[in-house]
């Protein structure tokens, strides 16, 4: 085979290439949005606010801690000045926000697990994991296809709306309390939880459950007897990689008077308490850290791969 | 029979009774500590007013301002649209940033860029490299968007680019680590022979190993996206013009139906935007 022989089979290779118009045609179109977004969003004429200078040298300023200012700065009296804030709001405050994650990742779960189960394509269906031996009626086929359809659509819709504009609704119907902050974050999470345990249960190995529906178990039998047993660990897991980003943002929830750290960031914002505003802010990162160890030594023992899907 | 219930009963339970109890009595002493046993009563007392006008608004959201409002204002629609062009704006603008610093981060975090089959384990260098770059991704994560923009606007003022710096410092720390774990995770194989065909490390990432990963690095920045839009929008409640705003704005001033147009206007971007990275998943991952 010559040179241009081969030249020729190569690029006759080349062309016969899969190609993926769809993944290419998507990467150029999120190209052109995110030059869209620059050129329009006056980002760059506008690098600092109004009264930059001024304001930047204040902010600067008061970061320092109040009881701190005017004098020279020293390491010692810096942790014993958070030390003290720690003890006086800084523990009680860590400790309700993640009472708040807590809780709310359990609610999420109490609603989402059972949920899932009506949203499992293999087990919300008019014939379970066998055909049956006498064909379901239309009827039927068409009442497990709303039932399943309805229950996903709650899902995408929960989901799809932040979990701080759920709280702020909940906040805005409720009343400021501690329950409108649970319910705003375990919604969202009930919403994502649901989809990926149906997920599961779809990918869950079928033979115990073809089995259980040949001795002739029924939908309700089959999911207590083999699908959940069998999804419970997976779905523990789900929790506590959900539970880590309940805690994150549970840290910025301040629109009810619980003593949290969101509302502590809150109240020093509106103040213009500057070192307030960072104390706050340590206590969260402080507190998310702590969390993501915890879960990530509570999953790694329980031998699950790492990657999960929302942050 | 009574073996099988001897040893049934011998059994240790296993780890996830023991993590399932765990949790179990975790969220009983949460419950207790925010008394949400205690006004478990309150759920009950909702105004029931402000509830049926709330839910009357969402079949009716406002297709017109619901106050008079001075001539010369806007339209509602055009404000909705452009609600939707600032948080597509600031989530586009964010996630870039995130992007440009996540994915070098990421290669940093990984722990194949710093050890090979071929080559052996890491050097101490490149073990305080790799921990240094591993904090650094953690510490950016660890601080929630809202967070750092309470920060940056107290700082540098109502300015777009300290929102989306705010928005990128979270996503590019989260980036970074997912990232890296994904090409830890790539099919080591090509990697290895071209190594063994003595590549330098440097050209078996760039023609194995990243191209490997992929299309994983791109359905896990597309679902990213997904995540700013909605961050995007919450960066309104603190004051940043995206459409968290209007809603924060809308309730403030009790109307209930524009406030369910813009919810509208919310639902309807990010289920766009899941549609979209959906199509893509089925299409990239195996």
């Amino acid at each position: 085979m010559n040179e241009c022989q081969r030249w020729k089979a190569i690029q006759a290779l080349r062309r016969a290439r899969p190609r993926a118009h769809f993944v290419c045609a998507s990467a150029l179109a999120f190209a052109l949005l995110v030059a869209w977004a620059w050129l329009t969003g006056g980002f760059l004429a506008s690098a600092f606010g109004t009264g930059s200078a001024e304001r930047l040298a204040r902010f600067a300023r008061e970061l320092e801690p109040h009881a701190l200012r005017d004098r020279d700065f020293d390491l010692g009296a810096a942790l014993a000045w958070f030390a003290e804030r720690a003890h006086t709001v800084g523990l009680a405050a860590s400790a309700n926000t993640l009472a708040l994650a807590v809780a709310a990742t359990a609610l999420a779960a109490l609603l989402a697990w059972p949920a899932s189960f009506f949203a499992a394509r293999t087990l919300a269906t008019a014939e379970p994991f066998l055909a049956n031996p006498r064909p379901a009626t239309e009827l039927a086929r068409l009442a497990w296809r709303t039932l399943r359809a309805s229950v996903r659509t709650a899902f995408v819709l929960l989901r799809a709306i932040p979990e701080y504009v759920l709280a702020f609704l909940a906040v805005a119907l409720l009343g400021p309390l501690a329950w409108a902050l649970v319910l705003g974050l375990a919604l969202h999470n009930a919403g994502i939880l649901g989809r990926l345990g149906a997920e599961m249960l779809e990918g869950a190995p079928p033979r115990a459950a073809a089995a259980l529906r040949q001795a002739g178990a029924t939908r309700a039998q089959i999911a207590c007897a083999a699908l959940a047993p069998q999804s419970a660990t997976r779905f523990l897991l789900l929790l506590f990689y959900r539970g880590e980003t309940c805690l994150r943002e549970a840290t910025v929830l301040g629109m009810v008077a619980l003593p949290s750290l969101g509302y502590g960031l809150a109240q020093a914002r509106a103040r213009l308490f500057y070192d307030e505003m960072l104390f706050f802010i340590a206590c969260s990162a402080l507190l998310v850290l702590a969390g993501d160890l915890f879960s990530t030594w509570i999953r790694a023992r329980l031998g699950a791969t790492r990657r999960g899907s929302c942050a | 029979m009574r073996d099988a219930q001897a040893s049934a009963r011998g059994r240790a339970p296993s780890a996830s009774f023991w993590l399932a109890t765990f949790l179990a009595v975790a969220a009983l002493l949460a419950a207790a500590r925010l008394e949400l046993f205690a006004t478990l009563h309150a759920l009950g007392n909702v105004e029931g007013e402000l509830l049926a006008r709330f839910a009357a608004a969402a079949f009716t959201p406002a297709l017109e301002y619901e106050s008079s409002v001075p001539a010369g204002t806007m339209p509602l629609y055009w404000k909705v649209l452009e609600g939707l062009r600032a948080t597509l704006g600031f989530a586009l603008a964010g996630l870039s940033l995130a992007l440009l610093f996540g994915l070098p981060l990421g290669v940093l975090c990984a722990r194949s860029t710093w050890r090979s089959e071929a080559r052996g384990a890491f050097s101490t260098a490149a073990r305080a490299l790799w921990f240094a770059s591993r904090a650094l991704a953690v510490g950016l994560r660890s601080v929630h968007e809202l967070l750092w923009a309470a920060l940056f606007l107290a700082a540098l003022g109502a300015s777009p680019l300290a929102a989306a710096v705010a928005l990128a410092l979270p996503y590019a720390g989260t980036l970074a680590k997912v990232f890296s774990e994904l090409l830890d995770e790539a099919d080591e194989r090509a990697v290895r022979a071209l190594e063994h065909g003595g590549a330098a490390r440097w050209q078996s990432f760039v023609a194995a190993r990243l191209p490997g990963a992929l299309p994983d690095l791109t359905v896990y920045a597309f679902y990213r996206f997904e995540c700013a839009l909605r961050s995007a929008a919450v960066l309104g409640f603190f004051g940043v013009p995206t459409l968290g705003l209007y809603i924060a704005q809308a309730f403030e001033n009790q109307h209930l139906r524009e406030l369910w147009t813009y919810l509208y206007a919310l639902l309807l971007l990010v289920l766009a935007a899941e549609r979209w990275s959906g199509a893509l998943r089925r299409r990239l991952s195996a």
